[in-house]
């Protein structure tokens, strides 16, 4: 899982991951996001698998892999922090917690994962919890997803300080 | 696993899903209906009952949503679970949805024969014990935030006030969310047993044309927006000649500020279930789909179940309930872009592609998913359907105003005390929405404008408050309806601020696909940026307009075509704070970074320095006399320390000079 | 068959025809782009707009009619919001038509004139090929940054665009034709002094001496 995963996924043995999907072009993106759930993002390779799978051109999958959020074409940090970026998040203050975020963990301008590959930072669409707003959501690698409203600097720093240990306390 | 209703009561039960009965969903409540038995009809009556109090008579209800989680729900749970195993109490726990009231999340809801229903409101883990001890062992529902019923025999009774009296409650009138709260949200029984499916089994007697004309009669309009014609809408899709036909249910909630869709779907799945299958059964689709947002999955999850239990009991499947009606239906979850709530969007995310609209006409109706004949409806919309089959046109055309019946939910949330989703009936003035049932702003700020519709709606300035919540009202005042977010905007944020927040969203949200949306909105936005930078000169104001003129009217899709709403109508509400931009380079509310100054007061610093160690610029430096004080120079303006200070020292202050062309 | 009708002319086609081929059928031109029959129908561009009488906007490539209806395909706010469209779309077009090979022989070219848009420059006209553009052999033309309209009748006669026509306002252009004469050692104190002739008043050349300057000392 470390630093130069980019090409060095393996996916030979990715036809498991379809199991139950049926053959059809309209599953494109079922099959995409199953890949995306086992690398983290898209690897070259796994989108033409998924292409082939569902009987499309890579073309099209490429297409779709570049147009929706949710999918990644370069690998993400281990734990993704998605910042909410709906009307009420932030006008409760959400845009000055991702620049909170992105100088606390020493992002530049444009970047959006640690050097370390441990946190990244991206901005999110609404994720329909607005009653508790500013909300920001860590996903975590196994797929539970950490939600924290009402989040500020102190929690937000409390949360870094957590997931640091969690990777053995170094930084 | 103990008998349900939904089981065969003895031998003489015929139902299954390849064997299917007409009466299934009547017979399951007040049965037997083929048969006369005691027994039978005793089993039922005391499953009903113990659906009600829990097997064991007692019952703790713990909400398993998005909203819930977020605020610790898992934890509580958790902690419920091991006090009743540690104490080995003869409770049953249940998980439920979400009454939509946020601002008491994370809640607990205890339920006991012969004690009132009692609910507890902001619930920490650690206090578990406590609450479930007083509660049952202790019969004492003091501390508890509202009771459901008053039974006059538990104590401290009177401290607590009834549900029904609270503002918020009691101005209600919970329609389609009527389930939200109350029932598990994985158990089809539990949704049967508070009345769900009458409204398909009876359109299945009624014939397609009746169930048309049933939802025609009611009045009902597309919940998603736009607000047109439901029944309308059906009957077109019905005359098409193209087979097959699809049925597809909108559940790409993306509006910011909205979670009525969420909320509906986490807390009462088997409604949008129940009212797909009707809007397939009237248009005589074979297939339906429900898309789902990908930043929801709970919602995701408890609609696939929903579809599994639903095929699993005959509901759907081949020769429904008797009725010789095919109908299966596919969850399928988006990969996130806003621009698939548009619905030929949509058609193309289903169809595996990019999210690109096309041009209308042809409507989905005549030409939509592979080119066949589609109706396409709000989660809402469809969740309305259910309930006006099950009590009929009449009811709901009783309850909204004269140009729109029924009832709508509305999310409000911003600067509220009562952040929540409420459902009213439509007509009530916005008002209602944001100070009674919302409570209005919390202390100390003051609600300057509430902000309808999303992205695609408009602030409306609070001297409108009293318009009355609408389709055609709304639109006059330059908001729309949509989907039926509110957020109210206090006097802490600006207008400017909020109108570039908005073309941020849609230009990033833009598919690319038609110029004015594309590019349009980005040079519209540009000049925004020009403005809170104080930068802006007085013609760019013109300027704005016309551009927003010229996106409005020739872009592609709705998205487009409404995303300028909340540039015009701050334009038209707000024009002084724009001019203050603009003129004199001040922002108002102390809210655009560049115009603003971050300054410690230091006769009320008290030294704490909560404000250095949380600079991310490190820009915060200890002085002799113990007091902070924040370098200009190298303040990146994150406002981090205006946050943390415990005593409110940091101040803001935005001073001319900042540009401007004064 | 179905009658369309175009700004008053009647035109029979089959059911399902777009209303831009129905216009051209009957040799009545609509501004388009985007749209290459069979390949590309998706209404991009937005600048073929036409007007029902009541008033709803429609591209006409992708609005197919099958039955008798009536559009307005020329009037004043359809010009503005294809100008507004166009404008778009040149927003983000490089303009180096010095470099280009098509030079004047595209549709934006032709468009923007068709359009009243005043954007692109005399290069866009120009006859010479880049080959044998007047810059590569070291003359100051005035070409690049100024706004066509004129058909290059300089060059056309063997001179250098002398920018009687006023100077182009668009920053990213300017900057792109400052690179080029540097890149071909042309000074642009020469250019500036030359342009003086004809653009000494204009507030508009403020804007060129200003990015001129800016690009010099970056």
């Amino acid at each position: 899982m470390e630093g130069s995963r980019r090409d060095e996924v393996d996916c030979a043995s990715i036809d498991d991951l379809f199991q139950g999907l049926r053959r059809e072009p309209h599953n494109l993106l079922e099959a995409l996001r199953r890949v995306q759930s086992r690398y983290g993002y898209l690897p070259l390779e796994g989108i033409k698998k998924a292409a082939e799978y569902v009987g499309v051109p890579l073309a099209q999958a490429y297409s779709v892999a570049t147009f929706y959020h949710q999918y990644s074409l370069e690998p993400v940090g281990k734990y993704r922090i998605l910042v909410c970026m709906g009307t009420a998040c932030h006008l409760r203050g959400n845009s000055l917690n991702i620049e909170f975020l992105r100088s606390v963990l020493g992002l530049k301008p444009g970047q959006k994962t640690t050097s370390d590959g441990i946190f990244s930072v991206e901005e999110a669409r609404c994720f329909g919890c607005c009653g508790l707003a500013p909300v920001v959501m860590i996903q975590r690698p196994e797929g539970k997803n950490e939600i924290v409203g009402k989040a500020n600097a102190r929690t937000l720093r409390a949360i870094i300080a957590k997931y640091r240990r969690l990777e053995g306390g170094a930084g | 696993m103990p008998w349900s209703l939904l089981d065969k009561c003895c031998e003489k039960c015929w139902h299954s899903p390849k064997t299917p009965c007409p009466d299934f969903i009547n017979c399951s409540l007040s049965g037997p209906l083929c048969h006369s038995d005691e027994e039978c009809a005793k089993k039922r009556k005391t499953r009903l009952e113990q659906l009600q109090h829990g097997e064991k008579g007692a019952k703790i209800k713990v909400p398993w949503t998005s909203c819930t989680l977020a605020t610790g729900a898992e934890a509580v749970y958790q902690a419920v679970v091991d006090y009743i195993s540690k104490r080995g109490l003869d409770i049953t726990v249940s998980i439920s949805g979400c009454y939509g009231l946020d601002f008491i999340d994370p809640w607990l809801e205890f339920v006991t024969k012969g004690m009132p229903t009692a609910i507890y409101a902001n619930v920490k883990e650690n206090s578990v014990p406590k609450l479930i001890e007083r509660y049952f062992l202790d019969q004492d529902v003091s501390g508890a935030f509202a009771l459901k019923e008053k039974t006059g025999n538990a104590k401290g009774e009177d401290e607590v006030p009834l549900l029904s009296e609270l503002d918020f409650w009691r101005k209600q009138y919970r329609w389609v969310s009527r389930n939200c709260g109350i029932v598990d949200p994985e158990s089809l029984e539990e949704y049967i047993a508070s009345g769900g499916y009458k409204g398909l089994s009876r359109a299945l007697k009624m014939g397609p044309d009746a169930v048309i004309d049933e939802i025609q009669k009611s009045g009902l309009r597309g919940r998603g927006g736009a607000g047109f014609p439901t029944g309308l809408k059906w009957r077109i899709t019905r005359q098409q000649r193209g087979t097959p036909k699809y049925a597809i249910a909108n559940a790409d909630e993306g509006d910011p500020g909205a979670f009525m869709n969420r909320l509906l779907a986490e807390s009462d799945p088997f409604r949008i279930v129940e009212g797909l299958t009707i809007a397939g059964y009237a248009v005589g689709a074979s297939r339906g789909f429900i898309f789902v947002r990908a930043e929801k999955p709970l919602m995701a999850r408890r609609l696939q179940r929903a579809v599994e239990e639903a095929r699993k009991y005959g509901l759907l499947g081949t020769n429904i309930l008797g009725s010789g009606f095919n109908f299966d239906i596919e969850v399928i979850l988006s990969a996130g872009a806003f621009v698939c709530g548009e619905e030929t969007a949509l058609i193309a995310a289903i169809e595996g592609k990019r999210a690109w609209p096309r041009q209308r006409p042809p409507y989905p109706a005549e030409k939509g998913l592979w080119g066949q004949p589609t109706v396409i409806n709000n989660v809402e919309t469809l969740a309305h359907v259910a309930t006006i089959m099950a009590e009929g046109a009449e009811k709901f055309a009783a309850l909204g105003s004269d140009r729109t019946k029924g009832t709508k939910m509305f999310c409000v949330t911003g600067a509220v005390k009562r952040t929540g989703a409420y459902e009213v009936p439509i007509g009530v003035t916005i008002r209602i929405l944001v100070e009674e049932l919302a409570g209005g702003a919390p202390d100390g700020v003051k609600i300057k404008a509430v902000q309808i519709g999303g992205p695609s709606g408009g602030c409306i300035p609070a001297s409108l408050l009293d318009l009355q919540v609408d389709y055609e009202t709304l639109q006059s005042a330059g908001a729309i309806m949509g989907s039926g977010g509110v957020v109210a905007i206090s006097d802490e944020n600006c207008m400017v601020d909020v109108a570039k927040f908005f073309l941020t969203f849609t230009s990033a949200e833009s598919c690319g696909k038609c110029m004015p949306c594309r590019v349009g909105l980005r040079v519209m936005w540009s000049i925004l940026d020009k403005i809170t930078q104080g930068k802006g000169q007085e013609e760019d104001l013109e300027v704005l307009k016309q551009l927003a003129e010229t996106v409005r009217s020739t872009s592609l899709c709705a998205l487009g075509g409404t995303a300028p709403n909340p540039v015009l109508s701050t334009l038209r509400y707000f024009m002084d704070e724009y001019e203050a931009h603009i003129k004199k380079g001040v922002c108002p509310a102390n809210v655009c970074a560049a115009l603003v100054t971050y300054l410690i007061d230091e006769d009320m610093c008290i030294g704490c320095g909560q404000c250095a160690m949380n600079c991310p610029a490190n820009a915060i430096s200890k002085l002799a006399s113990g007091k902070y004080r924040i370098d200009q120079s190298l303040c990146v303006k994150c406002g981090t320390c205006y946050v943390v200070c415990p005593v409110r020292a940091v101040k803001k202050t935005s001073c001319s000079g900042g540009g401007g062309n004064g | 068959m179905v009658k369309v009708k175009i700004d008053g002319v009647t035109i029979e086609v089959e059911p399902g025809t777009s209303v831009l081929a129905a216009a051209e059928k009957a040799g009545l031109r609509i501004p388009h782009l985007c749209v290459v029959k069979g390949i590309y129908e998706g209404a991009s561009c937005r600048l073929c707009l036409v007007k029902t009488p009541t008033g709803r906007l429609f591209p006409a490539c992708a609005y197919y009619v099958y039955r008798d209806e009536e559009f307005i395909s020329d009037s004043l706010d359809l010009r503005i919001e294809r100008k507004v469209n166009f404008e778009f779309i040149l927003k983000f077009h490089r303009m180096e038509c010095w470099l280009c090979p098509r030079k004047g022989n595209c549709l934006l070219a032709k468009l923007s004139k068709e359009l009243a848009v005043e954007g692109t420059p005399v290069c866009a006209e120009c006859p010479l090929s880049p080959e044998e553009c007047l810059l590569t052999k070291g003359v100051p033309c005035l070409g690049p940054i100024t706004l066509s309209g004129c058909d290059a009748e300089c060059v056309e006669s063997g001179g250098p665009c002398w920018g009687c026509r006023g100077p182009i306002s668009r920053v990213d252009v300017l900057e792109n034709a400052f690179s080029r004469y540097r890149e071909l050692g042309i000074d642009t104190e020469t250019i500036l002094r030359k342009a003086d002739i004809f653009w000494n008043s204009l507030p508009e050349f403020e804007v060129v001496k200003k990015v001129f300057n800016r690009v010099r000392t970056s």
